[in-house]
């Protein structure tokens, strides 16, 4: 044991200077694990709280015994290497947390981004199969997605003039015909913009070719006015058959009578022939009417204005 | 040395009256009396508020105390110390162990 000036041990002896060495390295083994140091730390404190005189602590005494003094500066040793420990246990476990917390999240991120990348799959294979054009823009206006169809439809899904064409005639969450020039003539498009939920600068763009729809549409309404048309010849062709009727008859009746005026009876010819004319149109328009075709509709009408300047000429 | 105990909120709230240390005089019997006192009490506020003097056999008491409710999942709050006590818990870094607050309301609370 050393020994000061006074008598009084400056250090440890070397058993206490052993012990406090076993002590640090198994309260540093134990470090990593602030509870377990805690335990380990309170374990030490009471066995040497035990050992200590009971003036060791005491203020009120103006002196202690050496030995009471050594035993105190052993346990202070201990108690500075403990909470020294104890505040880089804390500080490992919260980093020790943090990076459990990094982690977590870290899996968490990685499945989400599993998740999206499963769902862009689903997407495209949802696209895929659309026989309408779908198109996404993002914000600034660059098309990110473009399925088969649309690239079918439009060109490429960067296509500039379909981006100033869409600019121009198609309102946002709106939607416009577009003509576009064609290798066939022009061709029509229907573009609808719609803002997406998540993401209001960007949109989705459906692009369906209505070419055809449009020109069944239009060719329904040519059949509608035809019926509409026959119909009409179909009853004035009637109404005017009855009045018709009485008329050759009369006509006929006139030439066949005894006694007739000769310029009567002539005229009662020309009555009858004409009216024999207007029965053949009669007939023929029937006939168109039955067969419900414009082309035999146009037919009769060339004919007949065939026929009238014909007879015009002949009258002139 | 008299203890007595009373709940306040979730914390047994622990108090000495009667005698104003914890030595190693009546050390044995404090500690007995108080973990007896404890029971199953797992969060506890020590009230020191009374307590002038203290020595090593006093501070092994507040170490069993603190230790029994680590054991019980809890925790030993101390609260009131006089300067004489809390220079004697700094001397041996004991302050840095404990967890001490000024008043048992600020105990009870925190």
């Amino acid at each position: 044991m050393s020994v000061g000036r006074k008598g009084e041990p400056v250090l440890p002896d070397l058993a206490e200077l052993c012990r406090i060495h076993e002590i640090g390295i198994d309260l540093i083994e134990r470090s990593h694990d602030v509870d377990e140091l805690l335990d380990r730390v309170l374990e030490e404190y009471e066995k040497r709280l035990s050992e200590l005189p009971a003036d060791a602590l005491d203020a009120r005494q103006a002196t202690t015994r050496p030995e009471s003094q050594q035993k105190l500066r052993a346990l202070v040793m201990f108690a500075t290497q403990a909470t020294a420990l104890r505040e880089k246990a804390v500080a490992a476990s919260e980093l020790k947390r943090r990076a459990a917390m990094l982690e977590e999240a870290n899996a968490r991120l990685t499945a989400a981004l599993g998740e999206a990348e499963r769902a862009r799959a689903r997407l495209d294979g949802v696209l895929a199969a659309l026989s309408a054009g779908v198109m996404i823009r993002g914000s600034d206006g660059a098309f990110l997605r473009a399925n088969a169809a649309a690239r079918g439809l439009v060109g490429e899904d960067d296509d500039p003039a379909l981006t100033r064409l869409i600019a121009s005639g198609v309102p946002r969450d709106g939607e416009a015909e577009i003509d576009l020039p064609s290798r066939g003539g022009r061709r029509t498009l229907l573009v609808a913009r719609r803002a997406m939920a998540k993401d209001p600068g960007s949109e989705v763009i459906l692009v369906t070719d209505v070419t055809q729809r449009n020109h069944a549409v239009e060719e329904r309404v040519r059949l509608e006015k035809l019926a509409e048309v026959l119909k009409t010849l179909s009853v004035l062709s009637h109404k005017i058959n009855n009045p018709l009727t009485a008329l050759l008859g009369r006509a006929q009746m006139l030439q066949v009578k005894k006694g007739t005026d000769p310029g009567v009876a002539k005229a009662a010819s020309v009555i009858e022939e004409s009216s024999l004319r207007i029965a053949d149109l009669i007939r023929e328009l029937a006939q168109v009417v039955k067969e419900g075709r414009q082309e035999a509709l146009d037919d009769l009408l060339d004919m007949n204005g065939t026929a009238e300047t014909a007879s015009d000429g002949s009258r002139s | 040395m008299k203890l007595s105990v009373n709940q306040d909120g979730r914390f047994l709230r622990l108090v000495f009256s009667g005698c104003d240390a914890i030595d190693h005089v009546n050390a044995a019997a404090v500690k007995a009396e108080a973990l007896s006192l404890l029971g199953e009490a797992s969060d506890v506020a020590v009230d020191l508020s009374e307590i002038e003097f203290i020595d090593s056999a006093g501070i092994g008491v507040l170490v069993a105390l603190f230790k029994n409710a680590r054991l019980r999942g809890g925790r030993a709050r101390f609260c009131g110390l006089r300067p004489g006590v809390r220079s004697v818990l700094e001397i041996i870094r004991l302050d840095q162990i404990f967890e001490i607050y000024d008043d048992v309301q600020a105990a009870v609370r925190a």
